[in-house]
């Protein structure tokens, strides 16, 4: 069992694109689990064309309040770094649920126990099949600030289920932060997707750094590799010692499967699925 | 001071690159300031041509304090670890050990301490700076170390900055980060109008879906944009319904053009690089301008 992460640093570089073209080439031989942890804004399911069924809710923890007990002291508000408690002294406490993280310092702080836990939903884990590859797909829910509580849930799910499967695919949010690098976390393997573009070299180049200070080997995949210029991507991969192992072309063919939602086919994918992954 | 805030939920449809045209233009009548909200990987001053050597000014800021053990005083009771509800805390050889990209600075494993051994300290992980573009208005920027949290709080720090620098200004244009989680929420709120940029695929329509969900939530009016309007006509459609249903302005449409990608690559805006687009980026210009007086 392998689990194979993609990411890139910078959005729209074709990470899904990679990720699920990795996994309908590698579920003609393998059990394939794809697991979509981009979970602000999860599409996986819409470029596999299936239809997700709803696995189970994310939940946590929240602080609840016994008005009875409480004293007004206004000590709860007061150590919430998060700012979802405001309180006066005076006035029972004013709680934000969408802020809150859970971290329990009210709970610890509270000096007459009047705080005690109860729980929101924070997002919904869903699951779907087609051709041969499932799919985990995370889904944060609208105005929650935490996504990587939805990520280690598909993480808890992963490490229950990866030995059902030769290969795990993580297809991760845009981004470098810490849902991002909860992603990556368990990954044996990680591909990077960039363009030619400043933009893509700019955020491949934080994305490689972070994962170096990780210690997660990784590898560069160049999307749309005729738009743009070759050579300020070959200049970063030489700063950290790495290759571009595989280049798709910008083609309209994709443009449209995509936009359509059919599955991609590149030798390039196969190529990089025969010497890198297997 | 007017905010409007540029956000899409899918990554790559093209905020940055529609956001340095359209203040290129929102920049001729009035005076304009941007901040590039996107703090993870921000990099629209590389759509002006500017490097981070061409800042006037970059200011280490902290966004987060983490703790700090000393072992000397530790008496491994482990309550520290039993109560990190982040688990950003690893033990090894009997000892508190910091996970850093872990720590959400929430400071219960120092109250939980019954010897003191804990203290928190400000990590000065991100930086904060503007600079003047070729066009006559500053960019406020910022970078996050690779890694660390706290970008939300980074976004308010950049939207603090331009606000400094914005005397007798008439916009703020905010980028905001892909995505619909805490820098992009702290991005849209208090924003006065909120453009949204979506291309006719499924992913786009979903996400862009969700990315208004955020800003109605805070009650704010917002707009739509299609770009790369041509590459699916059913799709389209299917945007353009969605803005009614929503009742989104439709500010325009901008469609599929290599000269984007290879504006990008030259780090110019797209208008300043071929101007058969400006049209278009005229037209939104002067809906967006009904829209927001």
């Amino acid at each position: 069992m392998k689990i194979i992460g993609v990411t890139g640093g910078k959005g729209g570089t074709g990470k899904s694109t990679v990720a699920t073209a990795i996994a309908h080439e590698l579920s003609r031989s393998s059990k394939v689990l794809i697991v979509d942890a981009d979970v602000d804004c999860p599409n996986d399911h819409l470029l596999l064309g299936l239809e997700r069924k709803e696995l189970k809710k994310v939940y946590q923890r929240i602080p609840k309040w016994d008005y009875d007990k409480c004293t007004q002291c206004g000590r709860c508000g007061h150590v919430c770094v998060q700012k979802a408690v405001v309180s006066l002294i005076g006035i029972n406490p004013i709680f934000v649920p969408s802020q809150c993280n859970g971290c329990g310092a009210c709970v610890i702080e509270c000096p007459v126990d009047a705080i005690s836990w109860d729980k929101k939903i924070i997002g919904t884990i869903y699951s779907g099949r087609k051709d041969n590859i499932d799919l985990l797909s995370g889904e944060l829910k609208i105005n929650e600030p935490v996504s990587e509580f939805i990520v280690d849930s598909l993480n808890e799910i992963i490490e229950e289920k990866k030995d059902d499967y030769d290969y795990v695919i993580v297809d991760t949010a845009a981004g470098i932060h810490c849902d991002v690098i909860a992603a990556l976390e368990n990954c044996d393997i990680v591909f990077s997707v960039t363009e030619p573009t400043p933009l893509g070299t700019h955020d491949l180049d934080l994305i490689l750094e972070l994962l170096l200070k990780l210690k997660i080997d990784v590898n560069i995949v160049l999307n749309r590799s005729d738009l743009g210029d070759k050579k300020i991507v070959k200049k970063i991969a030489k700063k950290y010692n790495k290759e571009i192992i595989a280049e798709i072309p910008y083609s309209k063919k994709i443009v449209s499967s995509y936009a359509t939602g059919k599955r991609i086919i590149h030798k390039s994918i196969s190529k990089l699925i025969e010497e890198y992954i297997k | 001071m007017k905010t409007i805030t540029v956000l899409s939920g899918k990554g790559g449809v093209g905020k940055s690159s529609i956001s340095a045209s359209l203040s290129l233009l929102l920049s001729e009548k009035n005076k304009i300031i941007v901040a590039d909200c996107d703090v993870d990987a921000s990099n629209l001053a590389l759509v002006f041509g500017k490097k981070e050597d061409d800042f006037v000014e970059w200011e280490p800021i902290s966004t987060n304090r983490k703790a700090v053990f000393d072992l000397e005083k530790c008496n491994s009771c482990k309550k520290c670890f039993d109560s990190c509800y982040f688990n950003a805390i690893a033990w090894e050889n009997n000892k508190p050990k910091l996970k850093q990209f872990s720590c959400e600075g929430c400071e219960v494993c120092k109250m939980v301490c019954p010897v003191g051994a804990i203290k928190m300290e400000d990590v000065y992980n991100a930086k904060i700076g503007y600079t003047k573009t070729d066009y006559d208005f500053n960019l406020v920027s910022a970078q996050l170390d690779p890694g660390e949290s706290g970008s939300g709080k980074l976004v308010s720090a950049v939207r603090r900055k331009a606000k400094d620098l914005s005397e007798g200004l008439d916009y703020l244009l905010v980028d905001s980060a892909a995505g619909i989680g805490c820098p992009v929420i702290a991005s849209v709120v208090g924003s006065d109008y909120c453009i949204l940029v979506a291309e006719p695929t499924p992913s786009s329509i979903a996400d862009v879906g969700r990315a208004l969900e955020v800003v109605s939530h805070f009650d704010i009016k917002a707009g739509l944009i299609i770009n790369k309007s041509d590459i699916n006509e059913k799709y389209k459609k299917e945007l353009l319904k969605f803005g009614k249903e929503k009742k989104l302005d439709f500010l325009g449409e901008i469609p599929y053009d290599k000269s984007f990608s290879n504006a990008l690559v030259e780090m110019v805006p797209v208008i300043k690089f071929d101007n058969k687009l400006l049209k278009n980026f005229q037209n939104i210009t002067s809906n967006l301008f009904k829209k927001i007086n």
